[in-house]
């Protein structure tokens, strides 16, 4: 794909791509659309956040991992921020560790939720660690694990969110 | 990144890493987000819609310095 102007960072992708060959995902295909069964506002949702967001006391994610860390860990979606933290040293959590909201909206996806702007959630959110370098492994393993959580959580949409 | 890995519905904020529901504070912004994306499940019409969110960091960071000032979070 040629790097186009819509692009906020040119060349980020070919410049990451160059120094840890094979470490980026490329389809070569779209995947099919997939419409919803009902309205958004009926549907139940789950959130899917590559943030790092996990409960206090729960394993931290190993982010000095020289392949990474292909684990995931279920959030509560009745957590309060507090109850959280993040484990992931590869974005800047300065705006994060005032309002955990910017990269985890936790608390406005429970409004929304709350005020029947949005379907119900379902009892958990998903969290891990991006910056595996090895995407294959991801989308074999990583991937699938949570696919399959969000499944058995009654998930009928999904938000997924990068960090 | 979203053009190379081709998710059939996507909403590009153009803000810093980190930061992809806004900035701190603003729950209005953080709650248009979310509700755009979701949008974008009945709307997209077909796969591979990347729909550019209508702001800019600098306006959404003008933004949440107000409405730190209007909290008392910031003088």
């Amino acid at each position: 794909m040629t790097e186009t102007s819509r692009q906020l960072r040119p060349g980020l992708w070919g410049t990451i791509n160059e120094r840890y060959p094979g470490s980026m995902i490329t389809k070569a295909d779209l995947v099919p659309l997939a419409r919803l069964r009902r309205p958004v506002s009926q549907s139940r949702l789950t959130f899917v956040s590559s943030a790092g967001v996990q409960p206090k006391g729960t394993l931290p994610f190993d982010v000095v991992h020289p392949v990474g860390d292909y684990s995931f860990r279920r959030v509560p979606s009745d957590s309060k921020p507090s109850e959280l933290e993040i484990h992931q040293i590869k974005y800047p959590t300065v705006g994060a560790n005032r309002d955990l909201n910017v990269i985890f909206p936790i608390e406005r996806l429970r409004e929304l939720a709350e005020e029947g702007a949005i379907g119900p959630l379902t009892p958990n959110f998903f969290s891990f660690i991006g910056y595996n370098m090895d995407p294959e492994r991801l989308e074999r393993t990583l991937a699938e694990d949570i696919a399959e959580a969000v499944v058995q959580d009654g998930a009928e949409a999904v938000l997924l969110a990068p960090a | 990144m979203t053009e190379h890995s081709k998710p059939p519905r996507a909403v590009l904020a153009p803000f810093m890493m980190g930061h992809h529901f806004g900035v701190p504070f603003h729950n209005g912004l953080q709650r248009r987000i979310i509700l755009k994306a979701l949008g974008r499940l009945e709307r997209a019409e077909r796969s591979g819609d990347i729909y550019d969110l209508p702001i800019t960091w600098a306006q959404a960071r003008r933004e949440g310095i107000a409405i730190e000032r209007s909290l008392g979070l910031r003088h």
